[in-house]
């Protein structure tokens, strides 16, 4: 089952197209990365799934019913502006978030308990949160989000502003959301948290999808780089679309950046080498990381 | 509803909890506490004190006489005012001519009056007013046989001061030194001196023209008669606590409603305001909106702040019915009165109708300003037009319903939704056509739905819209924009 459907979604403020023709769909029980540069459209698609805004084309179904504050009961929401209320308590606000979701006022309570307890909050619960640093704000931030138990999370830059320790005992949370079953779709600027985390991932730039598919899909984007040391040029070997000489070594030796055409395995390139004699002195793989993907696709949108 | 319930009780709870609200809820009931002790501390007393030196004239009985027959013509009128408030026959009235005020003191004055009454037993004992004069005898020391001005000179010093009466200390107002020839002296210290010297005058006067009229040949007898001849006047006036008075005294709810709205309305507004340019500016809006619809919160706030000033009102009409219950007279000289107002059972609703319209049209104003505003700073380029534009007529409003309520201007204001719950209060104790109240109820009605609609549209659009404000056509679009 899907989680989240979004079909043919448009966007426009003004003269402005937020979000252009955007299309996809989150697996039920997966980890969804949502990224894109900063006006990508991103915040934008986040409230219209949660019917903060509402698309002027285009379909969005979440866990199979159309965008409703009905569907809160079953959401947790984690925006990217985070603010709280100065004067509550750190309890009361999660108790609160929890009885705006629906829960009576027991089950918010406990609920707001474990999960203050859960994030070494508990000896400021009875805090108010002007008293609080801005990381355990965010702590408390995140415990709204989560007060409901949602089968659907959505976190829009999660880990920022957290330091390492929580940032991990975030990523923590969101492997054990998904292990529940909970569906999670996240933002975040910094990749390696999209690499540990996401199953799948979309990138979105200047409100239209370039991209969407599983990490190696993405890495697949692009073709990856070979440093070779080898005595003949290598660009007419099979595979190679570009080989340019990085200096000689030594002895005739000279350093090669190769570029492999789309698709092609470096371990071809090397087998073929190997069984035809021709001389390798170094061979070093370098695969692209979602950074560069991130920086290739996003920033030639741009 | 529970969610709107939810938002309703956060607001109103987190706005009780803070110092501020306490403060509000206290500064009027304080205020008028200090102001009414401090008016009864500083309050002259009502007698003052005078002596006089009668040098063979025999002016000190005539004027002692008259100072009497003028007390005791005021306790004729208190004691009809009184007679009148309990349903008894007054036993004269105000404009009561010596010769009437000299039976009435011939009769037993009042304490014989208060016998014939039947008063219920809730009536409290009637007080007679304090005497204006009380003459005292000259003071130890003070030369009375050496002529005026070494009286004088003696005397002087002790105008500046208060002399022994038998009700206690009071101010010495007057020195007088009169002598069968010659000029009346008086000495004055200025503190409440001017009746008595007008009195002095008269009687004065009155003596000089009898011995003229005695010099020309008049019998004493027919110049006293001549001289004490009044003009009869026959004055119909309405009685004690009716006519104006009463139309004042029955005005005072309502028009203590338009004033504890504009202030409830104000309080709660700015602390609305307060509130929406905090969740703004903290950014904490986007998730509550991923919870509850606009409207929602909007209504939310509505009826938390609603609690709120109803809190403050709840607190300040206790205080002022408290402080009127221990307040000797007040409870039955205003109180009772201007509740009787409201003995028709349409008029409690009416108010309440008018003062729930005016709260609705203020909040919603104040909360739509704090859904445009990022900051407080913002949000008082808006509140000066509105803050203005309500203040300044309502006042004027007022002033001119206590002058005179059948004036156009409270009949226009009742016709424009914005000013008609102020309007209405202010006119309802002084009686308006039942044909007016349908018309300019039907009117704001349908104004108060309009700006909730429209106003709710602009509040929705803007609550997480940044950067520039709309301008005037922004705003009537937004107001116009359905989504």
């Amino acid at each position: 089952m899907t989680a989240l459907v979004l079909d043919g979604v448009v966007k426009r403020f003004g003269d402005f197209t937020a979000v252009n023709d955007l299309s996809f769909q989150v697996a039920e029980g997966s980890v969804f990365g949502f990224l894109g540069g900063n006006g990508a459209g991103k915040t934008t698609s986040v409230r219209m799934m949660l019917d903060i805004l509402r698309p002027d084309a285009g379909r969005i179904e979440i866990l199979g019913r159309a965008p409703a504050r009905a569907n809160a009961p079953h959401v947790g929401f984690l925006p990217e502006e985070r603010g709280l209320y100065r004067l509550m308590t750190v309890l009361d606000t999660v108790v609160y978030f929890g009885r705006l979701k629906g829960l009576s006022p027991a089950d918010a309570a406990r609920s707001a308990t474990a999960l203050i307890e859960r994030l070494g909050l508990a000896q400021w619960a009875k805090t108010s949160l002007d008293k609080l640093s801005k990381g355990m704000s965010q702590k408390v931030q995140l415990a709204t989000a989560l007060v409901n138990r949602p089968r659907l999370l959505i976190l829009d830059e999660p880990f920022s502003g957290l330091d390492p320790v929580n940032q991990g005992v975030l990523e923590e949370i969101v492997l054990e959301m998904a292990r529940g079953g909970a569906t999670v779709i996240f933002s975040t600027h910094v990749m390696q948290h999209a690499e540990r985390l996401s199953d799948r991932l979309l990138l979105l730039a200047k409100g239209r999808k370039v991209f969407e598919g599983t990490q190696a899909q993405a890495r697949a984007q692009l073709p990856p780089r070979l440093r070779l040391t080898a005595r003949a040029d290598p660009s007419l070997l099979p595979g190679v679309v570009r080989a340019i000489t990085a200096g000689p070594v030594q002895e005739g030796w000279q350093e090669w950046e190769v570029t492999l055409a789309p698709g092609r395995e470096p371990g071809d390139l090397l087998q073929h080498c190997t069984s035809n004699g021709f001389f390798l002195r170094g061979f070093d793989l370098h695969r692209p990381s979602l950074h560069d993907v991130f920086v290739h696709l996003v920033g030639g949108a741009r | 509803m529970n969610r709107i319930l939810l938002v309703a009780k956060r607001d109103f709870r987190q706005i009780v909890a803070t110092r501020g609200f306490k403060f509000t809820l206290l500064i009027l009931p304080v205020m008028i506490g200090i102001v009414t002790l401090l008016t009864s501390f500083l309050r002259p007393p009502a007698t003052s004190a005078y002596v006089m030196v009668d040098a063979g004239a025999g002016f000190a009985p005539v004027i002692e006489h008259r100072l009497d027959l003028d007390y005791q013509r005021q306790v004729l009128r208190d004691l009809s005012a009184y007679a009148a408030r309990w349903n008894q026959k007054p036993p004269g009235d105000g404009w009561a001519d010596d010769a009437s005020v000299e039976t009435f003191i011939a009769r037993g004055g009042a304490d014989a009056a208060l016998k014939q009454m039947r008063l219920p037993s809730g009536a409290p004992a009637f007080k007679p007013p304090a005497p204006a004069y009380i003459r005292v005898p000259v003071l130890a020391g003070v030369p009375t046989d050496q002529g005026a001005a070494a009286f004088g000179r003696a005397m002087t010093p002790y105008l500046s001061g208060d002399v022994a009466t038998p009700q206690g200390k009071r101010p010495l107002a007057v020195a007088a030194y009169v002598s069968v020839r010659g000029p009346a002296r008086i000495w004055t210290s200025g503190r409440n001196a001017n009746a008595l010297i007008d009195t002095l005058q008269q009687e004065r006067t009155r003596q000089l023209r009898l011995s003229l009229l005695a010099a020309n040949g008049v019998e004493p007898a027919a110049a006293a008669r001549i001289e004490g001849l009044e003009a009869p006047l026959a004055v119909t006036a309405p009685p004690a606590g009716g006519g104006r008075a009463q139309m004042t005294v029955r005005s005072l709810v309502p028009l203590a409603l338009v004033y504890l709205l504009l202030m409830a309305s104000f309080i709660t507004g700015s602390m609305m305001l307060q509130g929406v340019v905090e969740e703004r500016s903290n950014k904490l809006l986007e998730a509550v909106l991923a919870c509850i619809e606009p409207r929602e919160l909007m209504l939310g706030k509505l009826i938390g702040l609603g609690a709120v000033g109803l809190t403050i009102l709840a607190t300040w009409i206790g205080c002022a019915l408290l402080a009127a219950y221990f307040i000797e007279g007040a409870m039955a000289d205003y109180l009772r009165p201007s509740l009787a107002a409201l003995n028709q059972p349409w008029m409690i609703p009416l108010m309440a109708f008018y003062f729930f319209c005016g709260y609705l049209i203020l909040a919603m104003a104040f909360l739509t300003i704090g859904s445009l505003s990022n900051s407080m700073q913002d949000a008082q380029a808006y509140l000066m037009p509105v803050t203005m534009g309500t203040l300044v007529p309502v006042m004027l409003l007022v002033q001119t319903s206590v002058a005179n309520p059948g004036s156009p201007l409270p009949v226009i204001l009742s016709w424009i939704p914005i000013y008609t719950p102020f309007a209405m209060l202010a006119r309802l104790g002084s009686g308006v056509q039942p044909w007016e109240i349908a018309g300019t109820g039907v009117l704001l009605i349908g104004f108060v739905t309009l700006e909730l609609v429209l106003l709710g549209r602009v509040f929705r659009a803007s609550l997480l819209s940044s950067g520039q404000h709309p301008g005037l056509g922004g705003f009537v679009k937004l107001m116009l924009r359905r989504d």
